[in-house]
Order: C-alpha cells, then structure tokens, then sequence
C-alpha cells in the first residue's frame, strides 16, 4: 500500500487549509465572531485531515500484515461456496464471499469474507471458483485470498 | 467499417472460422468491462491455433471517443488456481488505474523480474501472486517470444481462466487478425503447459 497523489493531495490540501483558516484570521485581528467561524472550520478541515492519515497509517499496517501472511503462510484454496454483493465503491462491487477453506494440516473450514472487486473479478465470483489463499500458520482464521 | 468486415470475412475463408456476427462475452477482461457490454462485432469463432478455440472479433466502444480493439477470446481455466489474473499490457496503451481512492491497499502489483518483458510490456497481477508460478511462466524463451513474434500492439489479459488476447489496430487486415489469433494461441499453449507441470 502507498499513499498516491490523491491522498497526499487530500492531507495536504485539508491540513493546510484548516490550520490556514484556524490561524489566519486570528493573526490578521478580524472579528470575533468570523475568525470564530472559520477557526471552526478550520479545525473540522484539520481533523478530517487527521482521519484521513489515520486510515492511510491503517490500511498500511493491514498491508504488511497481509504481506508477511503471504510469505510466511500455509498455502492452500479456497472454493467459493457463494457470493453476492449489495454495494458498490467507487463502481467496483463489494462482494461477500463465503468460502471452504482447505489448508494442509488444518483441515477444511467454511468462512466469510468481505472484498471490494473490480467487476471482472466479482463477475467471476460463482460457487465452485478455486481460489489460492494464504493463512497465518498461528491463526487459521487470519488468511489472504488470492483473488 | 466495411474494411474490417472484408477482413474477417477473408480470415474466415481463409481459416474455416464460422461467422458468428456478435458475440457478448460479458466482463471477463479489464478491457472487456472498458466495452461496456459492447459485443464483438464482427465475430468469428473456430481454432486459433493449433489445440485452441476461441473467439475472435471487434470490440468497439465509446467513452469520451470510440475505441476500437480487434481481439481474440479463449479459455484457460486451470489457470485460475495458479494465477486468478496476469495483465500483459504494451507499454504505452491507456489502461484505467485501479488505485481511485489514494488510501486503499492496490488491488495489483506490477511484477519487474524480467527486464526484457517489461521494455516491451506492463505486466500486471493480484498483489499476492505466487512468484515462482510467474517465474516459471514467463521462461526466458516465452520471454523471448512476447519480445519479437506477437504483433507490435499486442496485449493479452488473463483473469479466471478467460483469456483475452487485443490489439489496437483499426483495420489490421485478415493477416493482422491472423496474427493476433496465432499469438494468442500461443499465450494459450504456454499457459496450459506451465499449469499442466
């Protein structure tokens, strides 16, 4: 996972513009009550920004942990046993997918996953698709789906 | 575009391809979900090379101009428990990102080990691919093969065992698509031998 343009724009641009409306018009001497309102917008934009770090620093972490699961991990498949979806983000389907897991020397297991999949791929998700997944060898339940 | 139909329809004879008209393959492919269910149109369908049926047929669609690829459609589905999906796009043909929110994990890798592929093409796949399997797929010799034989446009798309051979040629004439079913076949041969051993 790397942070693109577009989310280094956004940080930068709800960062800067927040602190910019928190401290400007307080330096400039304006009104009370309009530096009041543009401190508060400035402060909304400023914490907007720091969830957005927030959940970039998040999907990070989730990354490498997906990346040391997939070199460390037990390699073994996945059969779909069904899959539906009732949303989309940014026009890609959120799929629900429920799987059986086989994995050697930890048996056959039925699972659920939740993945956002370009339509390509959720179009091929129908029962009976075999797919390669990951798991962490500590946790069963932890695993990476090769999709 | 009377030229690409006298085009399929000289591969046709020459070939012993049936005339399908259109064909709707759905959205197998990235480059078959950019057609927006578009049919190929022209279609033909019959042995692309030797061991191998497919498809092969125009793809036309209109975003913010028309697009046309002339493409070739087979299957390889013992592909899909080694390689859901492996991208090998000529380098400089305008493909969507799949990176839209600037946060998310990437929903691919590019996979660089071999410089001579990638002076030619972008090589695309699920961001946890097993490596060896792409290693072992992309021998020197296939290497060398996707480098100097397939036509200069071409590209091929592997996603669930559907694979999608393209190129960008308006009008490539019938010897042009007889390129692009043959290099295709081939993709299609190599694949099913490396999933075979």
């Amino acid at each position: 996972m790397q942070l693109n343009k577009v989310g280094i724009s956004l940080i930068a641009f709800f960062g800067l513009a927040g602190a910019a409306f928190a401290i400007v018009p307080i330096l400039a001497g304006a009104p009370g009550q309009v530096a009041g309102i543009l401190a508060s917008i400035g402060v909304i934009w400023v914490l907007v920004a720091l969830g957005l770090l927030w959940y970039a620093r998040r999907q990070k972490e989730k990354a490498a942990r997906n990346d040391w699961i997939f070199r460390q991990g037990l390699r073994g498949t996945a059969t779909v046993l069904a899959a539906g979806s009732s949303a989309e983000v940014n026009e890609m389907p959120l799929m629900s997918l429920r799987l059986q897991l086989a994995v050697p020397g930890h048996g056959a297991r039925e699972v659920k996953r939740r993945e956002i999949m370009p339509v390509f791929a959720a179009s091929r998700m129908e029962p009976g698709l075999v797919l390669p997944v990951y798991v962490n060898p500590q946790d069963p339940g932890e695993f990476v789906l090769v999709w | 575009m009377p030229d690409v139909q006298s085009a399929y329809g000289e591969l046709a004879g020459e070939r012993g391809f049936e005339q399908i008209g259109a064909f709707a393959p759905g959205p197998l492919t990235p480059l078959l979900v950019e057609g927006k269910g578009q049919p190929l149109e022209p279609a033909l369908r019959g042995a692309l090379g030797d061991g191998v049926d497919g498809v092969v047929g125009q793809l036309a669609y209109t975003r913010n101009k028309t697009f046309r690829f002339q493409v070739a459609l087979t299957e390889v589905p013992a592909a899909t428990a080694f390689a859901p999906r492996v991208f090998c796009i000529r380098r400089g043909r305008s493909t969507r990102d799949d990176e839209f929110y600037g946060f998310e994990a990437r929903h691919s890798k590019l996979w660089t080990e071999s410089t001579a592929l990638n002076e030619r093409y972008e090589v695309a796949t699920s961001p946890y691919q097993d490596p060896n399997w792409l290693r072992q797929l992309f021998s020197p010799s296939f290497v060398d093969w996707l480098g100097t034989e397939p036509p200069a446009d071409f590209s091929f798309e592997l996603a669930y065992g559907a694979l999608l051979g393209s190129i960008e040629a308006d009008d490539p004439g019938a010897d042009g698509l007889a390129a692009l079913c043959e290099a295709t076949a081939q993709v299609a041969t190599r694949l099913r031998r490396e999933c075979e051993e």
